[in-house]
């Protein structure tokens, strides 16, 4: 007697089952004939330039933490709309108390600058010595 | 739908919480430079939070499908919570660390979210809101412990306290699953009943036990978890560190507590004020290692110290350990003894923490080198600190003799004399280092090139005072905060 967890496991035997016989016979039967481009990283058929390990500027995780706020809400959002019309009222100023607090923490991090994509800013260079006037 | 609305009802204070920390935020925003009028604002908000959390005393009820309950045991917490928040925020202002950051007004709506966060962990009964409050707390004391952006020492500490947070609250989170596979339920009312019925012989039950100690114990700063604490107190402004050290393991206690009374304790069977642990879960055996540990390693390393932060960190889980020791005996007066230590130790460590900054403004430092013969130069202060260094490692006529007394009173009742005793020892090497501190301050003769007097302006004598006279005047007469204590001593569920 399997209890429901068995016939989990049962099935992930089964699924790693077939990865295993993809993977063996692929190697068994499968022609090999490599060559320098099949052996390259594959980037969309552009050239490959540089390491992988490269660092990526940290204002993209600001602007990933803040499209997952609105990605949030979004999943309460949904269902929400699915029963606004059986709740009414409630449910609408429900969600626009929701929405308020979500909206403020958008106008803080707009407020702040963290939306602003640093633009590049010349330095000029200063002389502190003008050689033709002192000199002379 | 319904009872969502009603549940509202008890729900005041921390609505009035979350509207102040937004109104708290446009307000932050609308002046856009340091000013006291946000900390004004927030200060506000938390008096009429604590208005509604006082008008809720000896209410006794389920709100929100069994997720949050209103008790006495809560009231107690949240007021604690908000008290030492409202100073924290004043000590805020105080201090050059806090001011010289480049950030403007932010730490104010922090440390009111913290406070929400720790009011929620305090009134929390189904596994999954426990977790969700801890974090609350845990990220924004992330935030807080870096808040000096350009200082190296505070971004570390931040570092360092993000990667011991998440270990242990994915190891407590963990275990919070095992035991929903185990029993079926998140709520702490029906897993217990569940494992009454059942009887504890699963050895799972007490790896489980050990893991969601991991996660309550990092945030008290119990001796196998507390590895953060040194490092992150040192890098932390003073008023977030006093911030981590009384709120934020005050609502690791609250949460502990109401944990495994609830959970592990056989609510139906009471015989005369005793509750009785459900056999072969032994918890208590596990909280009285902790609890020893967490002293002997606290006190004894503490004596090392030259740096005062780093020492009131050690000296943080000393404390600790004496309060696990009121949870051992695991009645109605160990419950009694941890509420009246834990007011004590919220008034003294406030006190010291000040009394720290007071310092450390005008010498740029916390250590306790540079502090020799601080008492010719600004003699108030330096008396000040004695009386919360006295109060804390518990002589008579202080705050923190009561709270000793308390607890070694409920032991040695229980018959677990030498518990009491190791307690009693450990307070006699936690003397040393505490006078060690006033050693320096009072028996050295200052440098030759700073020994010039210190003046400081009259708000921060009346804040230091205000923190001198309940820590002298409880230690006298505790009558009030111990029938306080008494009553706020009932939980939800248990009678």
């Amino acid at each position: 007697m399997l209890t429901q967890f068995g016939q989990v496991l049962i099935f992930m035997i089964i699924a790693a089952g077939f990865v295993a016989v993809a993977f063996i016979a692929a190697r068994l039967i499968g022609p090999k004939l490599p060559s320098k481009g099949k052996n390259s990283t594959y980037e969309c058929g552009e050239d490959t330039e540089g390491d992988t390990w490269l660092k990526f500027n940290v204002r993209y995780y600001v602007i990933a933490l803040i499209f997952i706020i609105f990605d949030v809400e979004i999943v309460f959002l949904f269902p929400w709309a699915v029963v606004f019309k059986e709740m009414g009222l409630i449910a609408f100023i429900e969600m626009a108390i929701f929405l308020i607090i979500l909206i403020l923490g958008f106008v803080y991090a707009y407020a702040k600058g963290d939306l602003h994509w640093d633009k590049p800013r010349p330095v000029i260079p200063a002389l502190d010595r003008q050689i033709f006037k002192s000199e002379i | 739908m319904e009872q969502t609305i009603i549940s509202l009802k008890n729900f005041i204070p921390e609505c009035v919480l979350i509207v102040t920390i937004l109104v708290c935020l446009l307000a932050d925003l609308i002046v856009r430079k340091k000013s006291a009028v946000v900390a004004v604002i927030g200060i506000a908000g938390l008096f009429v939070s604590g208005w509604f959390v006082i008008g809720q005393f000896g209410v006794k009820e389920s709100v929100f499908f069994g997720m949050v309950v209103i008790d006495p045991y809560s009231v107690f917490f949240k007021l604690l919570f908000i008290v030492s928040t409202v100073f924290i925020i004043l000590f805020s202002l105080a201090s050059k660390e806090i001011k010289d950051s480049t950030h403007t007004n932010e730490h104010v709506y922090l440390m009111i979210s913290l406070t929400l966060g720790a009011n929620l962990m305090a009134s929390s009964v189904n596994m999954l809101m426990m977790y969700l409050a801890l974090e609350t707390v845990s990220i924004t004391s992330y935030v807080l412990a870096g808040y000096m952006k350009k200082s190296k020492r505070s971004s570390e500490a931040a570092m360092k306290y993000v990667i011991y947070g998440a270990a242990s609250s994915g190891i407590m989170i963990y275990a919070m699953s095992l035991l929903y596979g185990y029993t079926g339920s998140m709520n702490i009312f029906e897993i217990s009943s569940i494992l009454s019925k059942m009887g504890g012989t699963n050895p799972m039950l007490v790896i489980v036990m050990v893991m969601i100690l991991a996660g309550f114990g990092y945030k008290i700063s119990s001796v196998p978890f507390h590895f953060w604490t040194p490092d992150v107190y040192e890098g932390a402004p003073i008023p977030v560190t006093g911030f981590l050290a009384v709120t934020s393991s005050a609502a690791g206690f609250a949460v502990l507590i109401r944990f495994f009374s609830v959970t592990f304790l056989k609510s139906t069977t009471m015989l005369n004020g005793s509750l009785q642990i459900i056999d072969g879960i032994r918890w208590t055996e596990i909280i009285i290692v902790l609890s020893v540990a967490s002293m002997i390693i606290g006190n004894f390393v503490a004596v090392w110290q030259m740096s005062f932060k780093r020492l009131l960190a050690y000296s943080s889980i000393a404390q600790g350990g004496y309060i696990m020791l009121g949870l051992v005996v695991a009645n109605q007066q160990g419950l009694t003894a941890i509420f009246v230590y834990l007011v004590a130790y919220m008034i003294m460590n406030l006190g010291a923490f000040y009394a720290l900054i007071m310092i450390s403004n005008k010498l740029n430092s916390d250590d306790i080198n540079d502090m020799k013969g601080f008492a010719y130069r600004a003699p108030a202060v330096a008396v000040g600190m004695g009386i919360f260094m006295f109060a804390l490692s518990g002589i008579p006529a202080t705050v923190g003799f009561v709270g000793k007394f308390y607890l070694f009173s409920a032991l040695i009742e229980s018959n677990m004399i030498w518990l009491a005793l190791v307690g009693m020892m450990n307070s006699v090497v936690s003397l040393f280092f505490y006078i060690k501190v006033l050693k320096y301050m009072f028996l050295s003769k200052p440098d030759e090139e700073n020994s010039g007097k210190i003046y400081y302006g009259i708000a921060g004598y009346v804040l230091l005072f205000i923190l001198v006279i309940p820590t002298l005047l409880l230690g006298i007469y505790f009558g009030p905060i111990v029938r306080f204590a008494e009553m706020s001593a009932v939980m939800f569920g248990l009678k």
